[in-house]
């Protein structure tokens, strides 16, 4: 098992994975960055870390629309392994999908720490982190 | 209306028409009756009276017979003052018209006449041998007294003038030494009697008859014994059948309507004692014996029956009235409520029939409520398609934009660039798969016909016949006894089953012999069809709300544009049916569809 990672982007969309990571790159080089294409693997890997007393990452940004696993159920996998999960996880729903049926259900969800819209900015980006790590995540 | 006013009124009249005149005629009975049972009591009464009368004839005759008369009687000799007290006494009687003593020989020897009053005259003396109540006198015994018929007077034979009844009573008289001497004769007049008997008691009339029902004297007769001056009304032929008053008896009857009562008066042969009960009994010889008759004419009885009968008939009419009245108003209101119900009735039929009508509606707005529903909700499903599969490659092209625009690098523009590329690929590929999700959701160009199934499977079957030869482990089963043709779009159901046979195939399980099964039935109604297999299954408490979405995919080593059930919804929503899952991981997949009518 690798070291912890800091931010795990979970989407279909590889190029969006692709923007994603060449955009916190711009940002930081502070904070590691793992990529999942579906909620099927991302499930696995939270599995796996709580199976082997490996952090979980501090920020999870996750899709809706995915296959295999969508992000709805892996929110369902995520609860269940809510009791292994020692350190706090932030997830944020991240989608295209601009429908308010969605927007509510996310807020169902006491897990989620936020929803945000495609595409992501720097400065959305920015505001997370600094929520998340203060000042400790710029170089 | 008129009609059964009418017939209502006639049906409860009747009946009271019915009882007035049994009323009626019971109380015409009983008022004959009374009627009768009075006349037979008057008529009795007046028998009585009569009869009476007669007596106290006798009796005074009978007075006469008895005296001792001296030897060689001469009363208007020697005897003269024998005679003057009698004189005196036969003065004072006013009913003796004339007082006569006759000799053995039937001559007079002593003649006393009435000539007003109280006066009397001694009359010149006549021989009188001749008539009949002189011979029948010569031949009384003792103790016998005549009473002769009633009859007018006649002097000389000829009728005294005015009409002057008389009744004749004869008697035999004796001498002293009791030898008889001759007769006394006394002529009484009968007119005050005879007034007497026919003073009328209302409009009765009285008639007195003789044996051969000659009237003597009469209440309609204005002149007593017609028959003696020839007066043509001297009988009761033409009022009262001569053969039914022939019996001399009691009687009381009804004849035409009028009510007779007749009782006759027998002195003949009768005996009487006159004078002291201890005297000797005289028998009275008459030639005649009478009738006495009443009458009452229908015009009395009618008089009598007056006021019963114009009550019943004031009863009547004010019947007719009220009857008519309440007919009246009883059959309007009945035709009144028949009108209303009628009415009612038809009303109601009416607010039936559209009551069926608006249920019929209800069913139409129902099943196109239905339609729109599914309608919007695919429109739904494309906004969101086009919302988010669209967006997410232009949101992600925008950023590559930015990204080369702010890069300096050549060597890192260089990189940039072939996402735009991929970018411009998938934008390609959904606007594909778009255009064949629109063609579907426009169904305007959907061209249904009949379908046979098993010929259709078959068709479909041949298409994967490659795949079906490469791997003999897989069959296609069908079952279609409910039914097996279908309205439908050929080309939907083609792609519809080419993708149930392809999905079947592709997650089919190893090492089984696996299969698809089609089978048909009916449920509610409705033709029902379900694909059956025994494939690898999924988790539909994972996947089961995504399985019919869009770009879904839930095998990760299987191949697939995740767009198959996708399209198989879309093209069964598109002409009314509905499709269900149920699966379970390992053991298969069973989906119903539901073709509406």
């Amino acid at each position: 098992m690798k070291a912890k990672s800091n931010i795990l982007l979970v989407d279909d969309d590889t190029l969006y994975l692709y923007l994603m990571e060449h955009t916190i790159k711009q940002l930081t080089e502070t904070l590691k960055v793992d990529t999942f294409t579906d909620g099927e693997q991302a499930v696995e890997f939270i599995t796996k870390c709580t199976e082997e007393n490996v952090e979980l990452p501090d920020v999870i940004f996750l899709d809706i629309n995915m296959p295999f696993l969508d992000g709805w159920g892996f929110l369902a996998e995520f609860k269940k392994l809510k009791t292994k999960i020692e350190n706090n996880v932030n997830i944020y729903m991240v989608t295209s999908s601009m429908r308010d049926s969605d927007r509510k259900r996310a807020a169902e969800f006491e897990e989620l720490s936020g929803y945000v819209i495609k595409p992501v900015n720097k400065v959305q980006l920015k505001e997370i982190f600094t929520k998340i790590y203060h000042e400790n995540w710029q170089e | 209306m008129w009609k059964r006013v009418l017939k209502m009124l006639v049906g409860l009249y009747l009946p009271l028409l019915a009882l007035s005149l049994f009323l009626y005629s019971s109380q015409k009975e009983k008022q004959i009756k009374t009627l009768s049972e009075n006349q037979k009591r008057e008529t009795t009464i007046k028998k009585n009276n009569f009869k009476e009368q007669s007596y106290s004839f006798l009796h005074d005759t009978h007075y006469w017979s008895t005296l001792n008369y001296p030897k060689e009687f001469d009363p208007l000799g020697k005897h003269e003052e024998f005679m003057y007290r009698y004189i005196e006494l036969v003065k004072a009687i006013t009913d003796y018209d004339q007082f006569r003593f006759l000799d053995l020989n039937g001559k007079e020897f002593f003649r006393a006449v009435r000539v007003a009053g109280d006066s009397v005259v001694i009359g010149n003396l006549q021989a009188k041998q001749e008539h009949a109540y002189v011979k029948a006198g010569l031949a009384l015994k003792r103790d016998q007294l005549y009473l002769s018929q009633i009859s007018l007077n006649r002097e000389n034979g000829i009728i005294e003038k005015p009409n002057k009844p008389v009744i004749r009573t004869v008697a035999p008289i004796f001498d002293v030494e009791n030898n008889q001497i001759g007769l006394v004769v006394i002529n009484f007049k009968m007119k005050s009697s005879l007034d007497v008997l026919k003073s009328k008691v209302a409009d009765t009339n009285v008639y007195l008859l003789d044996e051969d029902h000659r009237i003597i004297s009469s209440s309609t007769n204005l002149e007593d014994l017609p028959y003696e001056f020839g007066d043509t009304n001297s009988t009761l032929a033409g009022i009262l059948d001569p053969n039914i008053n022939t019996y001399m008896r009691d009687s009381t009857f009804v004849d035409n309507n009028h009510i007779w009562s007749q009782q006759p008066i027998i002195l003949n042969g009768t005996t009487h004692t006159f004078g002291s009960k201890s005297n000797k009994s005289s028998k009275i010889i008459t030639p005649s014996n009478w009738l006495l008759v009443l009458e009452i004419p229908p015009r009395l009885i009618r008089a009598s029956l007056l006021p019963v009968s114009e009550s019943i008939l004031t009863f009547n009419i004010i019947s007719i009235i009220v009857l008519f009245g309440f007919s009246y108003v009883y059959q309007k209101n009945k035709i009144q409520k028949e009108e209303f119900y009628g009415e009612l009735e038809s009303k109601n039929l009416l607010l039936k029939k559209s009551k069926d009508q608006l249920q019929k509606n209800n069913l139409v707005v129902t099943e196109i409520n239905n339609c729109l529903e599914i309608r919007n909700k695919q429109l739904s499903d494309f906004n969101y398609l086009i919302s988010h599969n669209l967006r997410a490659p232009v949101t992600s092209m925008s950023v590559i934009v930015e990204m080369i625009r702010n890069e300096k690098e050549p060597e890192k523009l260089n990189q940039l660039l072939p996402k735009l590329d991929q970018v411009t690929k998938s934008i390609t590929h959904l606007t594909e798969d778009i255009n064949e999700y629109v063609a579907i959701l426009d169904n305007t160009q959907i061209n249904v016909t009949e379908i046979d199934f098993l010929e259709l499977i078959q068709e479909v079957e041949n298409e994967f016949t490659e795949t079906l030869l490469d791997d003999s482990t897989f069959e296609v089963l069908v079952d279609f006894k409910a039914w097996r043709k279908l309205t439908y779009s050929k080309l939907y159901l083609q792609s519809i089953l080419h993708n149930f046979i392809s999905n079947a195939i592709k997650y089919k399980r190893e090492n089984v012999s696996s299969f698809i099964q089609f089978e048909s039935a009916y449920e509610n109604n409705k033709k029902v069809l379900y694909v059956k297999d025994n494939g690898i299954g999924l988790n539909l408490e994972r996947h089961g709300e995504n399985l019919f979405k869009l770009y879904t995919r839930f095998h990760r080593n299987i191949s697939g544009k995740g767009m198959g059930l996708f399209l198989v919804k879309s093209q069964l929503e598109a002409l009314n049916a509905t499709i269900t899952v149920d699966s379970n991981v390992g053991i298969g997949t069973t989906f119903k569809i539901i073709f509406e009518k």
